[in-house]
């Protein structure tokens, strides 16, 4: 096991494939079936990159993912809490996540999530009207959005608006599919990328998901 | 000018630069559930308060942003959204597992009744293949009401060796008796919940329509012939795709208006009732009057 050149990733190359791992902020649990394993007084978690499409863009050449120890996260679309659990653990026991999601079933997994992990404030509530938790949350350093709407760039820039300090890092996990069925990716790529660099965005880096998710880019914004 | 932001860890008071005046912290949940009396508080000491702008909130926002606020972020938030998961269930979400347990129970009714045949084919073949009615079958073999003929092909097998499949007929009497409480409590929520759609359409049509576009809300705001073709999406993309025939009806098909129906009414009848389950849709989820009878018998006149 080896530091990852991504801030609090650790790697291992198994032959041809490259594993992820982060460091397990508390140990004695899995949260999503992943392998565990002990070295030393550590305990790591293993990375599925087709569970977790942020570790997908790491596989996929990512050289950055722009968030570090004690950083403050805005987590829009977290689902059960599969890439939350890894942000959590790289983030660490001072760093926090706002883990938004409008689905009432799958965030009682993320509420069993944050008794387990004390950085994760659970929050239901629909990410397209940043007005209806804007009071239960601070600014934050980065903030990542993996939601399948068909407006998902709008709510994207809503929230980078309001909470996204000056200077921090946006991920935003793009689902072609969700935006339109049948147009090709690539057009729709190109229109979210006119759209966030209008908004004064700067794109760092883009990495298609393949072959671990289809149609799927993530972008790497600097605000 | 003068601005009030309410947030979780406190009533903020701030200037137009989002300099904050005052400060009323919470130190618990309860704090904020106060929220109420405090901002009356607040209004009686200042007369000018106003909505905060995108700009403002931003600054505020970014003051809250704290080592020492961590541990109040995460135990508010967790406990407003255990609050807020609990009052999240409604009678949709009953419907929608009554629906699917119904339909688990008739799965396992079906393949239990079917290795059942195969078992007791062994002791009483003849009875076996001449009773085609499952529910009759399942209950003469649990009550001990098949007679075997002479000269009949089953083997004599010891008491000992009956019994587990008469254990096995038991246990599907009691799956369907099961599953048809299940289906009367269903209605029972149905009427509840949308009285007029169960009028027209019946407690578990109604219930399969709801749980394919997973709410009343997009239910009654889709067009009739959408209705009328829920549940029938692989044949209309067939459809247009290939030119094939068109689609009738999709889950309304188990519609007893349409069961008795002569093939060639189906369309007609089809379009009808989807009409009216539209219209009780749309009724219901804006809560106007029961008119759900009168629907009906308007469709059962037509077409009987």
């Amino acid at each position: 096991m080896k530091a990852a050149p991504i801030f609090e990733v650790y790697e291992q190359q198994k032959g041809k494939r490259r594993y992820l791992y982060t460091k397990s902020i508390a140990p004695g649990y899995d949260v999503y079936g992943e392998k565990v394993f002990k070295e030393g007084s550590e305990e790591y978690r293993e990375w599925d990159p087709s569970k977790s499409k942020l570790c997908a863009a790491i596989l996929a050449g990512a050289a950055n993912v722009f968030i570090r120890k004690n950083d403050w996260v805005l987590y829009l679309g977290s689902s059960t809490g599969t890439t939350v659990s890894h942000v959590s653990d790289m983030v660490g026991k001072k760093g926090l996540i706002f883990a938004v999601d409008s689905a009432p079933i799958v965030t009682r997994e993320l509420v069993f999530l944050s008794e387990q992990r004390n950085n994760i404030a659970p929050i239901l509530a629909d990410a397209h009207h940043p007005e209806s938790y804007e009071h239960r949350i601070s600014q934050v350093d980065v903030l990542y959005q993996d939601v399948s709407q068909k407006d998902q760039v709008d709510i994207f820039l809503k929230n980078i608006q309001l909470f996204l300090k000056k200077g921090g890092y946006a991920i935003l996990a793009v689902k072609a599919r969700s935006i339109d069925v049948v147009k090709n990716p690539k057009e729709i790529y190109k229109k979210v990328y006119e759209q966030i660099e209008q908004q004064g965005l700067k794109i760092v880096d883009k990495r298609q998901l393949e072959p671990w998710q289809k149609d799927h880019l993530i972008l790497f914004c600097k605000y | 000018m003068n601005y009030l932001f309410e947030h979780l860890l406190g009533m903020i008071v701030c200037d137009e630069n989002g300099n904050s005046k005052e400060k009323y912290e919470c130190h618990s949940l309860e704090d904020y559930y106060k929220k109420n009396e405090i901002e009356k508080k607040i209004r009686h000491t200042f007369k000018d308060l106003q909505e905060p702008s995108i700009e403002i909130k931003k600054r505020i926002l970014e003051t809250l942003k704290h080592e020492k606020n961590a541990h109040a972020f995460v135990e508010y938030n967790r406990d407003l959204t255990k609050e807020a998961i609990k009052n999240a269930v409604t009678d949709e979400f009953l419907i929608i597992e009554t629906i699917n347990a119904i339909d688990d129970l008739s799965r396992v009714e079906n393949m239990l009744t079917k290795r059942l045949r195969n078992w007791f084919a062994l002791l009483n073949p003849e009875y076996e293949h001449v009773e085609a009615d499952n529910e009759k079958l399942v209950e003469r073999i649990h009550h001990k009401k098949t007679e075997k003929r002479k000269g009949s092909m089953g083997a004599d097998l010891h008491v000992s060796d009956q019994e587990p499949i008469i254990e096995l007929a038991s246990e599907i009497e009691k799956i369907r008796h099961t599953k048809i409480k299940q289906e009367h409590y269903l209605e029972k929520v149905m009427n509840r919940f949308c009285p007029n759609v169960t009028a027209v359409a019946g407690g578990v049509i109604g219930a399969r329509l709801l749980v394919h576009t997973r709410s009343l809300q997009r239910l009654a705001m889709m067009p009739a012939s959408t209705v009328q073709l829920l549940g029938a999406e692989q044949a209309l993309f067939r459809h247009l795709r290939t030119g094939a025939k068109s689609p009738r009806h999709g889950l309304i098909l188990a519609h007893p208006l349409l069961v008795s129906a002569p093939q060639a009414m189906h369309g007609k009848i089809a379009r009808a009732l989807a009409d009216k389950i539209s219209i009780a849709a749309k009724i219901d989820f804006f809560k106007g009057t029961f008119i759900g009878d009168a629907l009906r018998k308007a469709l059962e006149e037509k077409f009987s």
